[in-house]
C-alpha cells in the first residue's frame, strides 16, 4: 500500500504536471508562489511595502530600482527576483529567513522557466468574466455537453474515466444529493425496472422526480443555512433564543419553487428595498440579520454594532463574491487588489440598519417584523372578511338622517357619563374635577394648586416639573393595568407620561430605565418599557394616528406579561393595531416616580398640547369599558350650544361611531364589530416575528475605520463596489443594497455565478472545482477544471439562474455517474479525486446520517417548516456551561411526540452548545458563515452511532421493521435490512458475515434473557407481556444487528 | 466553525492528522509500511526544538478574579481610600456600562491581607493560604494585559488569541501540532465546574474548546461529572462488553469487505476509530474510577474532591489525566464575575480553588510530573482599583479591568518562586515587564517545543497562527 507515502507536493505535481509540458501559465504556476512568499511585503498594501518594490503587477516587477529590476523578461540571470530567491547570503535571501517563509527548488525552477519564457503577467483568472470554453468533440461517453471537458482533461493527463456506477448506486447518490435521504426499496425496484425498460430516459425522469420532492428544498436549505449562519440563538455567552425560522422556511420554499438564483440573492440582500415588497420579500432579508448578537451587560454598543456590519460584509464575501473581504478591514488586502477603502465602501451598504450593538437578551433584536405563516394569514383574512361582511350589512340606526344639532342633543342625554371606576389610582382632572396627584417639585403629594390651565385640559409644555410618585400609578411590566387620557396634540414628538431618564450616560446599564407613553412625530401613541433603553426594552406603537389640534381619547392596556404581547393601545375607544419595534425587556420593570409632559426636566421631547382626564387602574379594563370611557369623555367635552365647531367634534367618522354605539337599533351590531376587530388583533399578537433589514431614515455616515477599530474613524466613504476590479456599477442602479444586488447579479460579473456554481458542485462532488470555495482570490487554489467551472457558470446565467436545471445537469453527467471504486494506481495519482476520473465517495453530513437512520427505521416525521424542535439531548449537557439566568434558550426540554423525529435541519440550534450529534459529525457552530465543513473520522462518532439514545431506538424500530417486512427467512430479512441502509444487495461474502453476526447475537441473547429485555427496553421495542424468552432473544438479536447496520461505513457514506 | 479541509484526505500527513486518534503504532506501521510512525498525527517537524513541557493543565478562573485581593497587594489604596482615580492614571481606558453612570471612580483598597510565602517571599493573599504554601513552586505574573474588557471577547481572546469567535483554541492548536501521544484517551480534555455556593453567572461557550477553522477532530472532549463522562460512551443496557466486542468484530468484517471493494482508505480509518471507541469505553471509566485513591489523596485535595463535578475533583482528575499522557487539560471554574458582591463571594470562590490547585502542584511534584507539566492558574482579566458602587472598607465591588491582571504558572520549565512584572501603586497600569495574552501564548507554545510563528494553518488564503501576527516569548519567565 505504497500510495500512502505520497506527499502533498507529489499530489500537486500529479495534478498539474501535464499542463506544464507547454508554456507555463502565470495564474496557474507562478502567481501562487509569488503570492505566498512575496506579496506580503511587495504587494498592493502600500503601507507595508518594502524597498518600494511591487511584485503583484508587471509594471512594478519590471521597474528599474537602485540595484536593477526584479524581473527582466527572458533573462533569469538579470532578474533580481530569482537571484534573491537563490541567494546563499541570509541578508540577501528572499523571502527573508525571519519571515519563516521559503521557496522550494522546484518553485525556483518554475520561476526561472517563466522568466525565460518572457515573464508575462496575467490578470487573475477569477477577476475576468467567465466565457464559454472551446468544446472538444463529443463522444459517446458524454452525458452532458460539459462532460467532454472533463474527459479531454483526463486524456491530457493520460487517464481514463471510470466505468459507470450501477443504476442503484447512482440513484442512492442522487437521492442523497437532492433530497438528503436514501432511496426507498420501492424506489430502487422501480428505478431498476425503468432503466431496463427505457434506458437513459429513466435517469432524467428520476432526477425530475427528486427535484420535485419537497425534501429537495430542505436538503438545499441545509447547505445554505451554514453559509447564512442560521441559528435559533443569538450567540455570545448569554446565547438566548431568537426566532428566525420564518426566514429558514422562506429558504426551503425558495428552493422548492426554484426561485431564480439572482432573485434568491436580491431578495435576501435587499427584499425590503424592492418596489412594494411583499411580506416574504422582507422575511428574506433576515439573511442579513442571522449574525450573532451580544447582550452582555456593559458592552460598548458601537463596538458590537460595527461587528454586525462587518459580519454582513464577511458573509457577502464568502457567500457570493468568493473573496476574503474581511482581510481588508484593518489594512489593504495583502494579496487581493482590495483596499481598506473598498472594504468600507461595501460596508457602507450594510451600515444603515436601525439596530443596536447590545440587544437580543430575551427575544429578537430590532429591527423586526411580525411574520405570520400562510396559515396564520389565511386565518386572519377569514376574520377580516367576517368583519367586512358585518360592516357591509349595517342597517341605518334610529338617529340616521337626523340633523347634527338633534344628534348632539340626543348624545348629551344618551351617552352616560361613566362614573368613577373602582381601583382608580390616578386622576388628573380639570373642568368639573379637581387637579390632584400631580405635584410640582418641593410640593407635598396631593396638594398641588389648580394649574392656570388653558380652556380645556392642562397645557404643555407646562411651567414647572409635574411629577407623580410611583405609588400613584404602579406601571410595572408584570402587573395588569390600564391608563387613559384625553390628548390634544399640537404636533411634534412628545412625552405624555414617563419615568425614563435618558440623561444617564448612554453606555450605562441604567440608561433610560423606566416606563413611558409618548406621541410620535406622526401622532401615534407609543409605549416604552425599559430596563436599559433601548437594548432591553419594549417599544410598541399604535398605528392609528391622532389628528393634530383635536381632542382624542388614548388608552393603553398592559396585561402584565412582561413582553410586548401584553400591550394594547386604544384611540377613541377603538383598539389600534400595534407595531412592535422592540420586544426585549429583560428582567422586568417595577414602579417608579413619573413626570408628565416630559421624560426628564431636560428632555427635548417635551409634549406640545393639552392633557385632560388622565387616569389609571391597576387592572385590565375591558374593551367595552374603554370605549364607554372614551365616549363619555367626548360627550362631556362637547361645546355648549346646538352645534359646536368641527375642531371640537373631531372627525365625522368618530361622531358616527359614537352615535352607532349608543343607538339602540344598531348598538349590538357595533359591539360585535368591535369584538371581531379585537379578535383579529389578538390573532396578530400570536404571529412569530423575524429580524429583518431596513434602512435608517437619515443615513449614517460611514468612515474607514483605522485598523478596523470602531472608535477610530478615518476618511469618510460613500457606498460602492470595487468597480475597476469586478465590473462597473449598473447604470441607474440605486446606491443601496438593491443596487448592490443588481451589481452582483450582472450577467458579466466575474465571480458571483462561478462562486455559486462551485458550491453546488461541492454539494454533489464533495469538493469544489475550486477547492477553497470561500476564496477565489489570488491565494486560492487554481481550479482543477477551470473550463468546466466557466461553462457551468455561463450556462447557469443563461438559463436564468436556474438552480434545478444546474443540479439536474450535475447529477445526470457522465462525470458524476462514474463508479467511485478506486485502485491503488489511481489513488496514488489523484488521491483527492480532483481530476474526476472516478465518482464521488464521501461521508454523509451530520443531518443526513441522522435523517437516514430515522427514515429507514420508520421513525422520521416528515413535516416542512416551523419553529426549531428539541430531539433527545443529554439532560445535563448545559450543566456547568450555560449562563445562569432564566433567558429563553438556556434550558433544553426534549420535545414530545412527532417533534422528537423531525429532520435534523429543524433541530433547535444553540450556537454555544449545539446538539452534540450534529457537532460530532462536523456541523459548524454557525457563529459565522461557513461554506465548507470539515469531514473528520473520530472515535466520538463511533460512540455516537453506537449509543446515542435516539439512534438506539432507531435500531430497535429498524430491527422490528426487518422482522416484520423483510421476508420469511433470515437470509431474506438480512438482505432487506442491508438494502434499506446501503441501497444495494449484499454480496455473498457480506451475506455470510451478516448471517454469522445474527447467529452470534442470537446465541448471546438466548443465554441472557435479562440482557435481551434490557436491550429491548432501551431500544423502545415493547414486547407483549407473554412473549417467550426465545422471542425476546430473537428481537434483541435483530435490534443489535440493526444497530450494526446503522453503524456500517457504507450506511453513512454516499458512494 | 469547523470549516475547512473538505477534500478527501490525500497524503500521508493528511491521513495521519485525520485519523491519528485511532491508530496505534501497529496499525500505522501496517498501513504505511516501513515509514517511521509518529506517535499519532502531529505535524512533521514539530516539536521545532526540545520541549520543556509535555503537557499543559490550565486552571481557568472564569469571570475575572480580582488581582488586588489575590496576588497584587497595593497598600497605597488604603491611604487614598475613596479618593477619585486620578485622570492621569486612568488615561484613555474604556469604562464599562456597569460603572459609566457612577459620579465617581472611588479608589478601593482590598480588605484582605497579604503575607509573604516560602523562601522566595512572594506576596500572596490571606484568601489563598494553600497557594502561599507552594509559593516557591510557582511563578506569579502580575503584569498580564489583555485587549478586552467584557467576558465573551476576553475569554475568547485568552483561549484563541482573537476576541472574535472562529479561531481554534489553544488545546486545538496543540492537538493539531503535536498530535496525540495516547492511544486510549483524547489528547485534549475539558472539565467545567461552578462555585460551591452562589451564582455561576457568566456562561461558557463550547467554542472555547472548539477547533475554529481547524478540522473538528482537534476540538476538546468534555469530561462530564455524570454517569456518562464522555457523551455516549456507555453502551445501552443489554449490550455487555462481550456483546459489543462481538458486534464490533462483525462490523469490522463488513467494513473490511467494503474497503476491499471500494479501495477507499477512509474505511480503514473508520475501523480504527471504532477500536479506539471500544478502548475508550474502558480507559475513561478507568480514568474516573477514584476508588483506589488512598486516603491521603482526599486529605491533599480536600473533601470537596469527593463531590463529582467540583473543581477539587477536576484537579484530581487532571493529575490522573497527566499520568495517562493527556496533552492539554483544560479546567474552567465559573463564578469570578463578582462585581458588587466581591466581598460576599470571594471567600467562597477561593475556598473552592485554593486547596485543590495547590494540591495539584504538590501532587505532580512528588510524582515527578511537575517538570514536564505546565500548570497555569488565572482568568480573562482583572478587576478595577476603583469601587463599583461606592468605596467601602468592608463591603464593596469591582468592575472588569483588562489593563492589568495576575496569574500564576508552575512547572513545565517556568521559573519557580519568581514574581514577574509590576503594576503601579494603584494596580491600574503596568509599569514593568508587561505580558500580553499573545506573549503568554507564545511562551506556552515555546515550553512545548513550538515556535509560535511556525505553527500555522492556511485558511481563507492566509496562514493563521495562535498568536496572530503578535506575541513574543517572555524569556524572563523561563527557568
Amino acid at each position: 500500500m505504497k500510495y500512502f507515502m505520497f506527499s502533498a507536493l507529489a499530489g500537486l505535481v500529479a495534478v498539474t504536471s501535464a499542463g506544464r509540458a507547454g508554456t507555463l501559465q502565470f495564474n496557474r504556476d507562478i502567481r501562487p508562489i509569488l503570492s505566498e512568499n512575496c506579496f506580503h511585503c511587495h504587494g498592493q498594501d502600500a503601507s507595508k511595502r518594502k524597498a518600494e518594490l511591487r511584485l503583484d503587477t508587471a509594471e512594478g516587477a519590471r521597474a528599474l530600482l537602485e540595484k536593477g529590476a526584479a524581473l527582466v523578461p527572458g533573462q533569469p540571470d538579470k532578474s533580481l527576483l530569482l537571484q534573491r530567491m537563490m541567494s546563499h547570503d541570509p541578508d540577501e535571501l528572499m523571502p527573508p529567513p525571519e519571515s519563516k517563509r521559503s521557496v522550494t527548488e522546484e518553485q525556483i525552477r518554475l520561476v526561472s522557466q517563466w522568466i525565460s519564457e518572457g515573464g508575462e503577467y496575467e490578470n487573475h483568472w477569477a477577476f475576468v468574466p467567465p466565457a464559454h470554453p472551446a468544446m472538444p468533440a463529443a463522444t459517446a461517453w458524454d452525458r452532458q455537453p460539459w462532460d467532454a471537458l472533463v474527459r479531454a482533461r483526463l486524456e491530457r493527463e493520460g487517464m481514463q474515466p471510470s466505468a459507470a456506477a450501477t443504476p442503484a448506486a447512482w440513484l442512492r447518490r442522487a437521492t442523497f444529493d437532492l433530497t438528503g435521504f436514501a432511496p426507498t426499496t420501492a424506489e430502487l425496484d422501480a428505478f431498476e425496472a425503468a432503466v431496463a425498460a427505457k434506458g437513459e430516459a429513466a435517469f432524467s425522469e428520476a432526477a425530475d422526480r427528486l427535484l420535485a420532492n419537497a425534501a429537495y428544498g430542505e436538503r438545499m436549505a441545509a447547505e445554505w443555512l451554514d453559509v447564512a449562519r442560521y441559528a435559533d440563538t443569538h450567540g455570545f455567552n448569554n446565547d438566548s433564543a431568537r426566532s428566525m425560522w420564518r426566514w429558514r422556511d422562506w429558504v426551503i420554499d425558495a428552493f422548492n419553487r426554484n426561485l431564480r438564483y439572482d432573485q434568491f440573492i436580491t431578495k435576501q440582500l435587499a427584499g425590503d428595498l424592492l418596489p412594494n415588497p411583499a411580506l416574504e420579500d422582507k422575511i428574506a432579508t433576515g439573511f442579513g440579520r442571522n449574525h450573532v448578537i451580544n447582550s452582555e451587560g456593559g458592552i460598548i454598543d458601537e463596538e458590537y454594532r460595527v461587528e454586525y456590519v462587518a459580519d454582513r460584509v464577511r458573509t457577502l464575501g464568502m457567500a457570493w463574491l468568493g473573496l476574503t473581504m474581511e482581510c481588508s478591514r484593518c489594512h489593504d488586502h495583502k494579496y487581493d487588489p482590495v483596499t481598506a477603502k473598498d472594504y468600507y465602501r461595501l460596508y457602507a451598504f450594510f451600515n444603515q440598519v436601525p439596530e443596536w450593538g447590545e440587544d437580543g437578551r430575551v427575544a429578537n433584536a430590532s429591527p423586526l417584523i411580525p411574520a405570520p405563516t400562510k396559515a396564520q394569514r389565511e386565518h386572519l383574512s377569514k376574520l377580516e372578511q367576517g368583519r367586512s361582511a358585518l360592516a357591509a350589512g349595517r342597517v341605518p340606526g334610529e338617529m340616521s338622517g337626523k340633523g347634527l344639532g338633534e344628534v348632539l342633543t340626543w348624545l348629551r342625554t344618551s351617552v352616560p357619563v361613566v362614573p368613577e371606576l373602582p381601583e382608580n389610582t390616578l386622576r388628573l382632572e380639570n373642568k368639573d374635577g379637581k387637579w390632584i396627584n400631580a405635584v410640582k417639585p418641593g410640593q407635598a403629594w396631593g396638594k398641588g394648586p389648580d394649574p392656570t390651565a388653558a380652556a380645556a385640559g392642562m397645557h404643555f409644555p407646562a411651567e414647572g416639573d409635574w411629577k407623580l410618585d410611583g405609588a400613584a400609578f404602579d406601571a410595572s411590566s408584570n402587573k395588569p393595568w390600564t391608563w387613559q387620557s384625553a390628548v390634544r396634540w399640537e404636533g411634534g414628538e412628545g412625552v405624555l407620561l414617563s419615568s425614563m431618564d435618558y440623561t444617564i450616560v448612554e453606555s450605562s446599564t441604567a440608561h433610560g430605565n423606566g416606563f413611558e407613553i409618548r406621541i410620535t412625530a406622526e401622532g401615534r401613541p407609543e409605549v416604552r418599557m425599559a430596563q436599559k433603553w433601548p437594548a432591553y426594552a419594549i417599544q410598541a406603537v399604535g398605528i392609528a394616528p391622532l389628528a393634530k389640534d383635536r381632542w382624542h381619547h388614548v388608552a393603553v392596556v398592559n396585561h402584565g406579561t412582561d413582553n410586548a404581547r401584553g400591550f394594547r393601545i386604544f384611540v377613541d375607544g377603538v383598539e389600534s393595531a400595534v407595531e412592535v419595534l422592540h420586544d426585549g425587556l429583560s428582567g422586568g420593570m417595577g414602579a417608579k416616580a413619573m413626570r408628565m409632559g416630559s421624560a426628564t426636566g431636560k428632555n427635548p421631547d417635551a409634549f406640545h398640547g393639552s392633557l385632560e382626564g388622565m387616569r389609571a387602574w391597576s387592572r385590565v379594563l375591558t374593551s367595552k369599558e374603554i370605549v364607554d370611557l372614551a365616549d363619555s369623555l367626548w360627550v362631556r367635552s362637547l361645546p355648549e350650544g346646538p352645534a359646536g365647531s368641527e375642531a371640537a367634534l373631531g372627525s365625522l367618522e368618530r361622531l358616527q361611531g359614537i352615535v352607532r354605539r349608543h343607538d339602540a337599533g344598531v348598538r349590538e351590531q357595533e359591539e360585535k364589530w368591535l369584538a371581531l376587530r379585537s379578535g383579529e388583533l389578538e390573532a396578530a399578537r400570536d404571529f412569530p416575528t423575524v429580524m429583518v433589514m431596513s434602512e435608517l431614515s437619515a443615513p449614517r455616515p460611514t468612515h474607514v475605520l483605522m485598523r478596523g477599530n470602531y472608535d477610530a474613524p478615518g476618511e469618510p466613504v460613500t457606498p460602492g463596489v470595487p468597480e475597476s476590479l469586478l465590473g462597473a456599477w449598473p447604470e441607474g442602479a440605486p446606491r443601496n443594497r438593491l443596487g448592490l444586488a443588481q451589481w452582483l447579479t450582472k450577467a458579466d460579473h466575474p465571480l458571483t455565478a462561478r462562486v455559486v456554481v462551485n458550491r453546488f458542485w461541492q454539494q454533489v462532488f464533495g469538493t469544489g472545482l475550486v477547492k477553497t470555495s470561500e476564496d477565489f482570490g489570488i491565494q486560492s487554489e487554481y481550479p482543477a477544471h477551470k473550463e468546466v467551472l466557466d461553462e457551468l457558470a455561463r450556462n447557469f446565467i443563461e438559463s436564468g439562474w436556474n438552480v434545478k436545471a444546474l443540479m439536474k445537469s450535475l447529477v445526470l453527467s457522465a462525470t458524476y455517474r462514474q463508479d467511485s471504486r478506486v485502485g491503488a494506481d489511481l489513488l496514488a495519482k489523484d488521491p483527492a479525486n480532483r481530476l474526476l476520473a472516478r465518482g464521488p465517495r464521501v461521508r454523509l453530513s451530520a443531518e443526513m446520517i441522522r435523517d437516514h437512520a430515522l427514515a429507514v427505521s420508520g421513525l422520521l416525521k416528515p413535516r416542512i417548516g416551523g419553529p426549531g424542535v428539541y430531539p433527545d439531548q443529554p439532560p445535563d449537557l448545559y450543566k456547568g456551561v450555560v449562563v445562569d439566568a432564566a433567558y429563553p434558550g438556556t434550558k433544553w426540554t426534549n420535545s414530545q411526540g412527532d417533534d422528537l423525529y423531525r429532520r435534523s435541519l429543524y433541530t433547535f440550534w444553540k450556537r454555544t452548545v449545539p446538539h452534540p450529534v450534529m457537532t460530532v459529525f462536523d456541523m459548524p457552530d454557525r457563529e459565522f458563515g461557513c461554506v465548507r465543513r470539515s469531514r473528520t473520522n473520530t472515535p466520538l462518532q463511533a460512540l455516537t452511532l453506537m449509543n446515542e439514545p435516539a439512534l438506539v431506538r432507531a435500531a430497535g424500530h429498524l430491527g422490528a421493521r426487518i422482522r416484520g417486512e423483510g421476508g420469511a427467512t433470515d437470509a431474506e430479512k438480512l438482505t432487506f435490512g442491508f438494502r434499506l441502509v446501503a441501497s444495494r444487495q449484499p454480496s455473498e461474502k457480506e451475506a455470510a458475515v451478516l448471517a454469522r453476526m445474527l447467529e452470534g447475537l442470537r446465541k448471546s441473547y438466548q443465554s441472557d434473557p435479562t440482557g435481551a429485555g434490557e436491550m429491548l427496553k432501551s431500544a423502545d421495542v415493547v414486547p407483549a407481556a407473554e412473549t417467550a424468552a426465545a422471542d425476546l432473544a430473537e428481537a434483541a438479536a435483530w435490534t443489535a444487528l440493526a444497530s450494526n447496520l446503522l453503524n456500517l461505513d457504507e450506511t453513512i457514506t454516499k458512494n | 466553525m469547523d470549516c475547512n479541509r473538505f477534500q478527501t484526505w490525500g497524503n500521508r500527513r493528511d491521513f495521519l492528522s485525520r485519523t491519528g486518534l485511532g491508530l496505534g503504532a501497529a496499525a500505522l506501521s501496517q498501513l504505511i509500511g516501513s515509514a517511521p510512525a509518529r506517535a499519532a498525527g502531529g505535524l512533521p517537524g514539530i516539536p521545532h526544538f526540545a520541549p520543556k513541557a509535555k503537557r499543559v493543565i490550565y486552571l481557568f478562573q472564569s469571570g475575572g478574579p480580582p488581582h488586588l485581593e489575590l496576588f497584587d497587594p497595593k497598600p497605597m489604596l488604603s491611604d487614598r481610600f475613596d479618593e477619585e482615580l486620578p485622570a492621569s492614571v486612568r488615561g484613555t481606558q474604556r469604562i464599562t456600562g456597569m460603572v459609566s453612570a457612577q459620579g465617581k471612580l472611588a479608589l478601593q483598597p482590598s480588605k484582605y491581607g497579604f503575607q509573604q510565602g516560602g523562601q522566595s517571599g512572594q506576596w500572596i493573599s490571606d484568601l489563598l493560604p494553600h497557594t502561599r504554601k507552594i509559593a516557591d513552586d510557582i511563578c506569579v505574573v502580575r503584569s498580564m494585559v489583555t485587549d478586552a474588557i467584557n467576558h465573551d471577547p476576553a475569554i475568547t481572546f485568552l483561549q484563541t488569541g482573537s476576541q472574535q469567535p472562529g479561531r481554534p483554541s489553544m488545546g486545538a492548536w496543540l492537538d493539531y501540532g503535536l498530535g496525540n501521544a495516547n492511544e486510549n484517551l483524547p489528547s485534549y480534555m475539558v472539565m467545567c465546574s461552578v462555585p460551591s455556593k452562589g451564582p455561576p453567572d457568566q456562561g461558557l461557550l463550547s467554542r472555547l474548546w472548539g477547533s475554529g477553522f481547524l478540522p473538528s477532530r482537534h476540538q476538546g472532549v468534555q469530561l462530564r461529572g455524570t454517569s456518562d463522562p464522555v457523551l455516549y460512551l456507555g453502551d445501552a443496557p443489554g449490550i455487555s462488553r462481550e456483546r459489543r466486542r462481538l458486534m464490533l468484530d462483525g462490523l469490522a468484517e463488513m467494513n473490511g469487505l467494503q474497503l476491499e471493494s471500494s479501495g477507499d482508505p477512509e474505511i480503514e480509518a473508520r475501523i480504527a476509530q471504532y477500536e479506539m471507541a471500544f478502548r475508550m469505553q474502558a480507559s475513561v471509566p478507568d480514568l474516573t474510577d477514584l476508588s483506589k485513591e488512598p486516603e491521603e489523596t482526599w486529605q491533599l485535595y480536600g473533601e470537596a474532591a469527593k463531590q463529582p463535578g467540583s473543581f477539587a475533583r477536576h484537579c484530581l482528575l487532571a493529575r490522573r489525566m497527566a499520568e495517562r499522557g493527556v496533552g492539554f487539560i483544560q479546567l474552567y471554574h465559573r463564578g469570578w464575575d463578582v462585581h458588587g458582591g466581591l466581598t460576599d463571594r470571594l471567600p467562597v470562590l477561593c475556598g473552592d480553588v485554593d486547596q485543590p490547585a495547590a494540591a495539584l502542584v504538590t501532587d505532580l511534584k512528588r510524582r515527578g510530573l511537575l517538570d514536564e507539566t505546565l500548570v497555569i492558574f488565572g482568568g480573562e482579566f482583572g478587576r478595577t482599583c476603583y469601587a463599583q458602587g461606592g468605596a467601602n472598607r468592608e463591603k464593596y465591588g469591582r468592575d472588569h479591568h483588562g489593563r492589568c491582571f495576575s496569574l500564576w504558572m508552575a512547572g513545565g520549565g517556568i521559573k519557580p518562586g519568581h514574581s514577574h512584572g509590576m503594576t503601579d501603586d494603584f494596580g491600574f497600569n503596568i509599569v514593568k515587564d508587561p505580558v500580553h495574552v499573545h506573549d503568554l501564548h507564545a511562551t506556552l507554545l515555546h515550553q512545548l517545543g513550538i515556535d509560535h510563528e511556525r505553527l500555522t494553518y492556511r485558511f481563507q488564503g492566509r496562514q493563521f497562527r495562535l498568536t496572530d501576527v503578535h506575541g513574543k516569548v517572555i524569556r524572563d519567565l523561563i527557568a
